[in-house]
């Protein structure tokens, strides 16, 4: 049995993994958070959840750079997913830097929710959760 | 120059000339037809003037003829009441020089010679019957008249001065008893008709001759008869007399600068009847007949066709002077066209050679913007990857030194320590991977030089102990038929084989022999090397963007940096070549390698 997790993360870089789980919490001990190091992960995770009909997280950090599959890759094998998924999920791509053909890039996905760039500092968790959970976190 | 001027006016004046000459000696035979028409009135009005004469003076005798004489006719006796009628008669007519009656004997009855223009002398009777137009008049019938040949008067034998030329009329006449009782001689004298033909409308040259070619007058003689006088040596041109041999009509003979006109004068045995209708026409006797003949003679030949001449020189003038001009202005400008147009050919040989200058070296700004483009592309990606790579452990570290710094349970502070050593050390791979792609960006130091493909490979293929031992089931194949040897890096090319020989035997399939093959091609006049492994190959739909970047791992179980084909990829670049991938899972993957 898979615990519905609050938030996911996904990122090949271990400490950002570490500093945003440390952040998060910091902000509130109750989300749950998971994480995976790498697309293919994520997408073995969310199909998982998919044929055992657990609810999806309601936020998905997204890393572009990404070995094995990267999160356009991701993106692309989530849209094969989507029929199955029944609550709503905020993805947000995440990257150090932004280029502009990324940015491009991005606005092709519609199930982005938005992008931000590392580091993630507190009042910009904040507002996002602010967005999803209403208060209610 | 000079030649050239020469030879065209040569060509443009011969034509010309030969035109002008034709056109001139058209119009001097038209000049010269005209003129022997002229001629040809003048000597017809000539003849008809002289016959007239004769006919008149002929007419004269026979009204004399015809006379009914007394019988025993004595004019000097015993009928001079008889002819006292006719002496006024005799008188008045000034061209009788002498009237006679003479006898069948030869003996005058009759003499009355004109003194002067109002008085006769009568009488002073001689005996003619030895004169020759005596002995023709009495061989005369009823009908006949005689007209002498035109002479000077002679008196007693000798020529009378001045010379007086006249011409005998002879007609025999008859008493009332129709008995011939003798002759009637009229000597005319011919100098007024003479005078009369000789005169010039133009500066013409009459000449009266007879049957044998004798001049009886002419407008070169004053004188008349200058036969008779004995100057007959040279008076007469020679050409003239061949000339009129055998002439029996009019005709024109044109001989150097004369023309002849001949007009051949018949009085011999035409008939006449003087304008009686009664009476039978007379018959006409004479020795000879006469030819007359104009000449126009060279001088006035020349005064007529002397315009002709000047404006052929004229025109021959103004031809050449202006052809020569024309000439001159051609060539001079057919000779500076000439030199422009050298000139105009050197410029061009000069611009298709700054062309194909320009077209060089716009091929090598081409190839050199190709390779700034490439490096530009390159930077890029070196920009990217560092500030991607290398900004994330660093803006970790500051996130973890600002946690440790805030962080009071020790506890905690013991997990963030080895945090930092972790990023140190990641900074540290980083490094040293930036290293490794610098050398590959910075191609200044690249040694471009003739690479033997085989041995390349056979050298790079002993570096994996996999491929030595024959047991592991590892082959490198090599098949380099379509070229194996290539200008290049040798050390990027020992790279690039290094990795693909490593990563084919790194992700070989299980179970099967397993192989790398490189083969050689000429596509679109490019080399191009195929590079193809039976190994367990890739998801292209996932993975095809992503194979050639850096820090890149397909597959979970197998170790790698993610670097490989990244380097691979970057080295080619650098040299201007290009590589694509075509895999598929479980079959295999064929790299192809442009160069």
């Amino acid at each position: 049995m898979i615990i519905k997790p609050n938030i996911l993360l996904v990122d090949d870089d271990e400490l950002y993994l570490y500093i945003m789980e440390k952040t998060i919490h910091q902000l509130s001990k109750d989300l749950v958070v998971s994480t995976f190091t790498d697309g293919e992960q994520a997408v073995e995770y969310i199909s998982k959840c998919t044929d055992e009909k657990v609810e999806l997280p309601e936020v998905i950090f997204l890393d572009i750079n990404m070995p094995f599959l990267d999160g356009w890759g991701f993106l692309n094998e989530f849209k094969k997913l989507k029929d199955k998924i029944h609550n709503d999920v905020n993805i947000y791509m995440v990257s150090s830097s932004m280029r502009d053909s990324d940015i491009k890039r991005a606005s092709d996905f519609e199930d982005l929710t938005g992008y931000v760039i590392k580091p993630v500092n507190k009042v910009q968790l904040a507002e996002i959760f602010k967005k999803i959970y209403h208060e209610n976190w | 120059m000079w030649k050239r001027i020469l030879k065209m006016f040569i060509g443009l004046y011969l034509p010309l000339v030969a035109l002008s000459l034709y056109v001139f000696a058209s119009q001097k035979t038209k000049q010269i037809t005209t003129l022997s028409e002229f001629q040809k009135r003048d000597v017809e009005i000539k003849k008809t003037y002289f016959l007239e004469q004769c006919n008149a003076l002929l007419a004269d005798t026979h009204y004399w003829a015809n006379l009914e004489y007394p019988v025993n006719f004595d004019p000097m006796g015993k009928h001079t009441a008889f002819m006292d009628r006719y002496i006024e008669l005799i008188k008045e007519i000034t061209d009788y020089d002498q009237f006679r009656f003479i006898d069948l004997k030869g003996q005058e009855l009759y003499r009355a010679v004109r003194n002067n223009a109002d008085s006769i002398t009568i009488g002073n009777l001689q005996n003619k019957e030895n004169q020759q137009y005596v002995k023709e008049g009495l061989a005369l019938n009823k009908d006949q008249l005689y007209l002498s040949q035109i002479s000077l008067n002679r008196e007693h034998g000798i020529i009378e001065k001045p010379n007086k030329p006249v011409i005998r009329a002879v007609a025999p006449i008859y008493d009332t008893t129709e008995t011939r009782i003798g002759l009637v001689v009229i000597n005319f004298k011919m100098k007024r008709v003479l005078d009369q033909l000789k005169s010039k409308v133009a500066d013409t040259e009459l000449y009266l001759l007879d049957e044998n070619h004798r001049l009886i007058s002419s407008s070169l003689h004053e004188e008349d008869l200058p036969y008779e006088t004995g100057r007959v040596d040279n008076i007469f041109p020679n050409k003239l007399i061949t000339s009129i041999k055998g002439i029996t009509k009019d005709s024109t003979i044109i001989d150097d600068d004369h023309i002849w006109r001949m007009q051949p004068v018949i009085l011999n045995g035409t008939k006449n009847s003087f304008g009686s209708i009664s009476k039978p026409p007379s018959e006409i006797i004479t020795p000879s007949n006469w030819y007359m003949i104009i000449e126009i003679p060279p001088r006035l030949l020349k005064k007529y066709l002397e315009p002709l001449y000047d404006s052929l020189i004229t025109f021959n003038v103004i031809a050449i002077v202006g052809l020569l001009a024309l000439c001159y202005v051609f060539q001079k400008k057919k000779t500076q066209k000439e030199l422009f147009y050298k000139e105009l050919e050197s410029k061009n040989i000069m611009l298709t050679r700054n062309s194909d200058l320009l077209e060089e070296n716009n091929v090598m700004v081409n190839e050199m913007n190709n390779s700034l483009e490439i490096r530009n592309k390159q930077l890029s990606d070196f920009n990217y990857l560092i500030s991607h790579n290398l900004r994330s452990p660093v803006t970790s570290m500051s996130v973890i030194v600002d946690m440790i710094q805030k962080e009071k349970n020790p506890e905690i502070l013991n997990q963030l320590l080895p945090k930092l050593d972790q990023i140190a050390k990641s900074i540290t791979h980083l490094t040293e991977d930036i290293n490794d792609y610098v050398s590959i960006l910075d191609n200044q130091e690249v040694k471009i030089e003739d690479i033997d493909l085989k041995k390349l490979i056979l050298e790079v293929k002993n570096e994996f102990t996999e491929t030595l031992l024959d047991d592991t089931g590892f082959e490198v194949l090599i098949n380099l038929d379509a070229w194996d040897h290539i200008s290049y890096s040798k050390f990027y090319m020992q790279s690039i084989v290094h990795n693909f020989i490593s990563n084919s035997i790194k992700y070989k399939r299980d179970n099967v022999a397993s192989y790398i093959e490189f083969k050689s091609a000429i596509e679109n006049k490019h080399k191009v090397l195929y590079v193809r492994d039976n190994g367990i190959g890739l998801n292209m739909e996932r993975h095809g963007d992503n194979v050639f970047k850096l820090y890149k791992r397909f597959h979970r179980n197998i170790s790698g940096k993610g670097m490989g084909l990244f380097l691979v990829k970057s080295q080619l670049d650098a040299l201007n070549a290009t590589i694509t991938i075509n895999s598929k899972e479980g079959v295999g993957t064929t790299f192809k390698l442009i160069f």
